[in-house]
Order: C-alpha cells, then sequence, then structure tokens
C-alpha cells in the first residue's frame, strides 16, 4: 500500500502547501485545460517548465513524480499498439514483421502521452501538497453553489471526510482478519483460483460485517453528539483567501492564456 | 422532583422478545448511578433509550419534568453526552482536535471561539500535549479521553458512559474510570454508567440491577451486595469484601465493617476477647 505515489500527501512545510485548497484546486483545473488545448510541442515545454519552478517551491522531487507514472506504463503501450494499427499517414519510419509504424503514429501518442503525463504531475502536485481533510474542504467549496439544487454538499464532504479518518482503522482491521484467517489455516498465498477466491472470501464477509457494525455505531456516536443531516452548522476550519492564492490563480489564468492563444499564432 | 425520570418504559427489536420491559426508576441531580446486569439483560438499550437514540413507545421519560419525544430531542441532546465502548467508533474527527470540534460544530459554536473551548477541555482530560495527533497514533484509553472531552465540550448535564472501559487495557481503564470519578464527585454532571466492573459499583451513589430486560434491584451498591444470593441467582458477581463476608458468615462469625482493613480490626478485636 506503501508504495503507491499518486493521490499520496506528503506532509511538509512549503509555499505551496500554505496556499488555500481552494485555488490550488482552481489551478488544478485551469492548467488541465491548459494541457488540452495546444498543438504544439513547445506549450508542452513550456508548461513542464513551469511545473518544474512548482515542484520546486513544493519542495518535492523530481523522483516522486517520476514514479506517479509508473501506474501509466501499460496504458501508453496500448495507446501505442492502437495508433500504430489505425493510423497511416506520413513517413513510414520502420516495419516490424512486415507491419508498416507510420511517423505520424508514432508522433501522435506521443503527444498524447506527454499530455497525460503532464495531467499526472499537475494532479500530483496538488495531492501531494494538500492535506486530504482541506482537499475536502475545498471539494466543498467548489459543490456549494450546487446546494442551490438541493446537492448536499457539506453532507458529502463529511462522507469523504469520516472514509479518510477511517482507512487506516480498516487497513489495521484487515491485516488482524488475515491474521486471525491464517492462524486457522486459510492460505491467501498458493492455490487454485477457487481455493484463493474462497480465501479471499473469508477475509471480506467479517470485515464488511465489521465495517457495517462500525457504521451503526459511529452513526449513533454521530448523532448523540448533535450531528442531524442537512441541518446548518459552524465549522471549525475556515478558509481564508490572501494574496497569495489570487497571485496563484492569477499565473494559472495566465497560462491557460498562452496556451488558448498559441492555437492561433503558433 | 428527579433529574431523570423513567416511567414503564419497554422497548423491543422484534415482536418475540422484550429487551427492556416495564423498567422504572429515578436518577437524581449530581448522581453516579451504575447500571449492571448480564450481556441482553437490556442495559446498553436503556442508554440508548435515555439519550433518545432509540424511540421511547412504552412509557416515558422524563429530563427535568419534560418529557422527551421526537420534536425536543435536538434539545435534549445539547443536555446529555453519551461514551460508547468501542474508543475507533466515536472518534469522528481526523485528529484530537477535529474531534472535539465536532459536537461544537453542531452547537453552532463560532469558529473563533472554538480553539479556546478545545484547548480548556483537552487539558481537562490531560490530552493537551496529543492535540495534532491522529486517532490511529492514540491508545484506546486516550480515545476515550477524547470522547470525553468532546461530550464534556458540549457542557452537558448528564453523561452516560455504555461499558466506556470494557474495550479498555488495565492502564485505560484506571485512566478512565479515575475520570469518571472526578466528575461525579462535582454536582452539575449527573452520571450513568453501565458496567462489569464491580469495584466500580462501589464508588457509585445508587445500583440498578436488570436481569432479562426487568428492574431486579434498585437500592445503595452495599444494599445491594448484601444479598449475594440473590446476585447468584442471576449469575452476577460479588465482589470479593462480600465473598469474605460471606465465608466468615458460614463459620459464624458475622463482620460489619465496609472495607478489607475494617475486617481484619473486627476480626483481631473478636480474637482477642477470646
Amino acid at each position: 500500500m506503501n508504495n503507491l505515489v499518486f493521490g499520496k500527501y506528503i506532509p511538509i512545510d512549503s509555499l505551496m502547501h500554505k496556499l488555500d485548497p481552494r485555488a490550488k484546486l482552481i489551478g488544478l483545473f485551469l492548467m488541465i485545460a491548459a494541457v488540452f488545448v495546444p498543438k504544439s510541442w513547445w506549450v508542452f515545454l513550456v508548461i513542464a517548465l513551469v511545473l518544474t519552478v512548482a515542484l520546486l517551491f513544493a519542495k518535492i522531487g523530481i523522483k516522486m513524480i517520476v514514479q506517479s507514472f509508473k501506474p501509466m506504463i501499460m496504458m501508453m503501450i496500448f495507446l501505442l499498439v492502437i495508433n500504430s494499427l489505425t493510423v497511416k499517414t506520413g513517413d513510414v519510419m520502420f516495419m516490424i514483421g512486415g507491419f508498416a509504424v507510420y511517423k505520424d503514429a508514432v508522433f501522435n501518442t506521443l503527444f498524447v502521452v506527454v499530455r497525460l503525463l503532464l495531467m499526472i504531475s499537475i494532479t500530483t502536485l496538488l495531492t501531494a501538497t494538500t492535506n486530504p481533510l482541506d482537499l475536502t474542504l475545498g471539494i466543498e467549496w467548489l459543490l456549494k453553489p450546487l446546494e442551490a439544487v438541493h446537492f448536499p454538499a457539506h453532507e458529502v464532504a463529511m462522507m469523504v471526510s469520516i472514509a479518510l479518518r477511517f482507512i487506516p482503522t480498516i487497513i489495521e482491521e484487515t491485516m488482524r482478519i488475515m491474521n486471525a484467517q491464517k492462524s486457522r489455516g486459510v492460505d491467501f498465498e498458493n492455490g487454485r483460483l477457487s481455493e484463493k477466491i474462497s480465501a479471499i472470501l473469508s477475509l471480506i464477509v467479517p470485515l464488511f460485517s465489521v465495517a457495517f457494525e462500525r457504521a451503526y455505531e459511529l452513526a449513533d456516536a454521530m448523532e448523540a453528539r448533535g450531528y442531524v443531516p442537512g441541518v446548518k452548522r459552524t465549522r471549525y476550519h475556515v478558509l481564508k483567501f490572501s494574496f497569495r492564492d489570487f497571485l496563484f490563480i492569477f499565473i494559472c489564468v495566465l497560462i491557460l492564456a498562452f496556451s488558448i492563444a498559441s492555437r492561433f499564432y503558433l | 422532583m428527579s433529574l431523570i425520570e423513567i416511567k414503564n418504559v419497554s422497548f423491543s427489536y422484534n415482536e418475540t422478545k422484550k429487551a427492556v420491559n416495564d423498567v422504572s426508576f429515578d436518577v437524581e441531580q449530581g448522581s453516579y448511578v451504575t447500571v449492571i446486569g448480564h450481556n441482553g439483560s437490556g442495559k446498553s438499550t436503556l442508554a440508548k433509550l435515555i439519550a433518545g437514540l432509540l424511540p421511547v413507545k412504552e412509557g416515558k421519560i422524563l429530563i427535568d419534568g419534560k418529557e422527551v419525544n421526537e420534536e425536543n430531542i435536538s434539545s435534549m441532546r445539547t443536555r446529555l453526552g453519551i461514551v460508547f465502548q468501542n474508543p475507533d467508533n466515536q472518534f469522528i474527527g481526523s485528529t484530537v482536535r477535529d474531534d472535539i470540534a465536532f459536537g461544537l460544530e453542531n452547537k453552532l459554536v463560532k469558529s473563533e471561539d472554538m480553539d479556546a473551548i478545545i484547548d480548556e477541555y483537552a487539558k481537562k482530560v490531560g490530552l493537551e500535549a496529543f492535540l495534532n495527533y491522529e486517532p490511529q497514533n492514540l491508545s484506546g484509553g486516550q480515545k476515550q479521553r477524547v470522547a470525553i472531552a468532546g461530550i464534556l465540550a458540549m457542557k452537558p448535564d448528564i453523561i452516560i458512559f455504555d461499558e466506556a472501559t470494557s474495550m479498555l487495557d488495565p492502564k485505560g481503564k484506571k485512566e478512565i474510570k479515575k475520570l469518571m470519578y472526578d466528575l461525579a464527585s462535582g454536582d452539575d454532571i449527573t452520571i450513568i454508567s453501565i458496567t462489569h466492573d464491580i469495584e466500580e459499583v462501589l464508588q457509585s451513589d445508587d445500583c440498578v440491577v436488570l436481569n432479562k430486560g426487568k428492574l431486579f434491584m434498585h437500592d445503595k451498591p452495599e444494599e445491594v451486595f448484601r444479598n449475594p444470593e440473590k446476585l447468584r441467582q442471576i449469575e452476577l458477581d460479588v465482589p470479593f469484601i462480600e465473598k469474605v463476608r460471606e465465608a466468615f458468615a458460614k463459620h459464624k462469625i458475622k463482620l460489619n465493617a465496609d472495607d478489607l482493613k475494617g475486617m481484619v480490626d473486627e476480626l483481631c478485636r473478636s480474637s482477642s476477647k477470646h
């Protein structure tokens, strides 16, 4: 579980960490749009440079970003194969067993891959520098306008934050049940598929049963402490925009503008 | 008038068996009441009924002379806190600080006032150094203390402990019991504690014994334990001191003292007379 880099929060203190989560979320959307619009390699290079500067500000090593690309390798190979089979324009670049691979196929794939990698880097930058709970608060703020059409933004945010709070508890529980079942002779690693399925079932069934029990008890505890869904509450964490947040959003807007302009002038 | 009046309350989860069957008793302002009984005797159901987590369909529960019903339950809730058995399943916030804030948010306390309140009650339960800790880095006893702080911060006048120490290690148990006795020693907080801990019962002002959903006994703890035979009928344990008293009674030696030291003195006096 620990080698999963994508979406992991790095609890250090940096300029990027200090930004308001709402500003970072807005920035994320602007930057992703900026990555989607251009048709020129030059724009990607500029965005990559800006990202590198942002990473320096966030005190996040390039190594972590590279690691976050790992899960994408299979997808890139898949893209290359599909593109090679379908795109038949441009010069023939090379032949594989009598099958011609065209230049456009390779370049189109590379273009999409770079686009994806930039998007992943931007998202990793957000999740690595924003505490999940602050992120929840930011998302709640973004969803707030939907409350006009009776979308329960606060309740959704509450659900997400409770889910985040219980992840370590549930992992601990999974380990405990696994050990308990192992001590009763269940083998999780070896055996035929059917045996493996029954082993996993012996883990899943108690895990679910305990999770439901927890949910009921937690609901009681919340109710007893005066929580009524849909009723107005005050908030302990109050987000405040400051000058640097506006500056950050402004920079992101500039990059998006540059990227849109590039389609007309480059 | 008593603070809490429970009048002929019954409750059943299904049609065949009543979990609580026609129970009536009063709880005085500022008192410390323990509720004992076997698993399935209806203790926890009774606690949930008093806390308003289950609807009272048969009978009445009155707090300060006012009947608790669907309409006033949310205002009653701010007067009443409940600490549950499992330390993990009542930790709502992501840190100690956030968990204490949870109840304050529901009580519409202004966000700028919260930090002072949080600090005050964290100090009261001795967790001022742990405010930014996440639940997985706290012991069971510490988590229960957070739960108590969260409830105290809402300034209730009644706190129900529903087997709050039964999942803790001996150290945690000791800490929570000490905290409970401290709270009970004041007059402003009324405590109802559901427990299996006989030693705790001896510290309380009043003891309610439930058996199969029915009120079996309601008396001062000393009086309850003066009847070891009656308790054994429903397979409840008797405190060590009562076992000693009983053992000597079999040899026609009557001891009246309330603690072991007193009994030893009594024995020495009677043997020196011979």
